[in-house]
């Protein structure tokens, strides 16, 4: 499977299906789909069938998150990820996974400067409809973010 | 245990208003309504809506129903439009999902006191001038930078510490609700985190469905009312349609992730993880309570310096001597403690309302003074290119739905079916041939946000009014919408 996530309708929010090999594979995958999600707009970048393409991911920003199952944990990393591009003004399409487990992550989210997004703000992550299941030897998950 | 809500499932109580029994579910404590008409029905069963409501039903302490009003659309945890009041002594809950992560989303009218004759050779001006003074769209920063001890005070204070600052007048706070302040608000109950997001958001729209709109009074419905709120026909208002930004988003993530993992000490099963809740007598519930207060009065602080950046704007164009005068400012993302009468008894309940306007009858001490007589108005703003509503709060409807009303027409597609039925290009060329000025960067937020993605807003009133939760005082349409993207 090279699907990494998709977008599924939802009357006022943005939802998502995300898909991974392995636990740190949904996680980065979940990262770059919210981002990639809301049309994050940066100077020197293309955009190829709906996402932004870049060349380099200058900006690095280290995270570590503890939580009490896989679901939580997704949910605080995301949540992470929108705080930091709240602040800074900057998109992760990627990241780098040192160490992670059910309850814990360690990484060095890779992103960039926006200019702003083009579709709309996420405002959270919700845990509406939020499951990691096992399907076919991979992983996958729904997302519902509020914006 | 979920099972499929059907056609069948839905029993008519009559014209306006469907039940869903308790005994659908068994974890139901509860009923639940819906206020809809035939009309609506199928877009309601269309998405999972009815599922969150029946789900609403099953939080402890939940009174008489759990209620949907006729802008219901599929959210998260709590439906769009869903109302749930929890019986404070009675081991009720308070759900930060159920009030929303824009906590204090809300609206603000302002009457600029001249018609629409008058300033119709101004408008493309006053748009622009708007646009370029009230910064909208994603990580746009306000010209307002708080320090963390500023912050502080905004959060106690609400627009009242704006108006110390000399931004806006005091009658801006007597025609606002709660007097732009809710008195338990606890900035020490904010985390630093959230406070960060705020310090340069004040008096930013943000983006998605907020918009800033110059409109005019189309038509009036009730005369001695309208008189009452200081409008008639053709009069040019402006509303204001923005929440409590990154701050109040932070808040609510903040909330829902320390009562997740108290999940364990609640003791509680969860029909839907998004509806986690504390007591509401307990420390988690009341630091909760306290915090979504000052989170609130960030939002209120927020539409009042708006207020004041749309009168810069309009002074720049019109003179010195122009002036908004603020009509109102209602919340429809929140949660209060108020008295209500269940079956015959006095009670104290914590009404949640998530999408959704507190609309109190004549009499209500809750309510300004300067409206208690004719009762509380209550705004509704509309979409792009139709309409948006002003209507007055009823006591007949004070017991039915705690005095609560929609907040908007409701979605009835989703973002990407909004982008496949129409170019952001062509619908704005659209909307202005109908007159209606755009400000909006993006093409692709303009058409996510398109009349037809959203509900009939004249048929959701119909209904409001039809029911009885509240009634029509007058209809405005856009002259002029600015948004983000």
């Amino acid at each position: 499977m090279n699907k990494d996530f998709e977008l599924i309708p939802h009357t006022a929010d943005i939802k998502i299906r995300v898909y991974g090999k392995n636990l740190s594979d949904l996680f980065k995958n979940a990262l770059m789909g919210m981002f990639q999600a809301i049309g994050p707009q940066a100077i020197g970048c293309k955009r190829v069938e709906d996402r932004l393409a870049c060349n380099d991911l200058p900006e690095k920003r280290d995270i570590d998150v503890s939580s009490f199952d896989i679901e939580s944990l997704l949910v605080d990393f995301l949540s992470e990820a929108l705080y930091l591009s709240d602040i800074h003004n900057e998109a992760y399409l990627d990241a780098k996974i040192h160490e992670i487990d059910d309850k814990h992550i360690n990484a060095t989210l890779l992103g960039l400067k926006i200019t702003g997004f083009d579709v709309v703000e996420v405002k959270a992550v919700t845990y509406h409809d939020l499951e990691v299941k096992k399907e076919g030897g991979f992983l996958m998950t729904d997302i519902v973010f509020d914006i | 245990m979920k099972k499929e809500i059907t056609r069948e499932d839905l029993v008519k109580i009559n014209e306006f208003c469907y039940e869903i029994s308790q005994s659908f579910r068994p974890d139901m404590r509860v009923p639940a309504q819906v206020y809809m008409n035939e009309l609506m029905m199928k877009s309601i069963l269309g998405d999972r809506s009815l599922e969150q409501l029946v789900n609403v039903a099953t939080l402890p302490g939940i009174q008489k129903y759990s209620l949907a009003m006729p802008d219901i659309h599929q959210g998260y945890g709590f439906p769009i439009g869903g109302v749930a009041a929890t019986a404070i002594d009675e081991g009720g809950v308070i759900s930060p999902g159920g009030i929303g992560y824009d906590i204090n989303c809300g609206v603000r009218l302002l009457s600029t006191n001249m018609d629409e004759t008058e300033l119709r050779p101004h408008m493309q001006k006053l748009a622009t001038a708007v646009f370029h003074n009230v910064p909208s769209g994603v990580g746009k920063g306000g010209k307002f930078k708080l320090s963390f001890e500023e912050i502080d005070k905004v959060l106690c204070d609400g627009a009242a510490y704006m108006v110390k600052q000399g931004i806006g007048t005091e009658n801006d706070l007597e025609h606002c609700e709660e007097g732009g302040c809710m008195k338990n608000a606890d900035p020490g109950m904010i985390s630093d985190r959230a406070k960060k997001r705020g310090l340069d958001q004040l008096g930013t729209l943000g983006s998605g469905n907020h918009f800033l709109e110059i409109q005019k009074v189309e038509k009036i419905y009730d005369e001695k009312v309208a008189k009452a709120f200081g409008i008639r026909q053709n009069l040019v208002v402006v509303m204001i349609h923005c929440g409590s930004r990154g701050l109040g988003h932070q808040t609510c993530t903040d909330y829902v992730r320390r009562f997740m993992s108290k999940i364990p000490d609640f003791g509680i099963e969860l029909a839907d993880r998004e509806l986690v809740y504390a007591p509401f007598k307990s420390p988690d519930g009341s630091d909760y309570y306290n915090g979504m207060a000052a989170a609130a009065n960030f939002g209120w602080a927020n539409r009042h310096v708006i207020t004041h950046l749309t009168r810069e704007a309009f002074k720049s164009v019109l003179g010195k001597n122009a002036w908004l005068t603020t009509i109102y400012d209602i919340s429809h993302n929140m949660g209060k403690v108020e008295k209500h009468y269940v079956d015959g008894i006095e009670k104290k309940l914590l009404v949640h309302r998530k999408g959704a306007t507190r609309a109190f009858g004549p009499g209500r001490p809750e309510i300004t003074s300067v409206y208690r007589k004719v009762g509380q108005p209550v705004l509704i703003p509309g979409t792009m290119g139709t309409a948006s509503y002003i209507l007055v709060g009823l006591n007949e409807n004070m017991e039915r739905t705690f005095g609560t009303v929609c907040h908007g027409a409701g979605r009835r597609m989703s973002r990407t079916q909004a982008k496949k039925s129409v170019q952001g290009s062509e619908l704005r060329e659209r909307l202005e041939k109908q007159g209606i000025i755009i400000r909006c960067e993006s093409d692709s937020g303009l058409a996510e946000e398109a009349p037809m993605a959203y509900k009939d807003v004249d048929n959701v009133i119909n209904v409001v009014d039809g029911a009885g939760l509240a009634r029509k005082v007058a209809r405005v349409v856009p002259l002029a919408v600015i948004k983000g993207g």
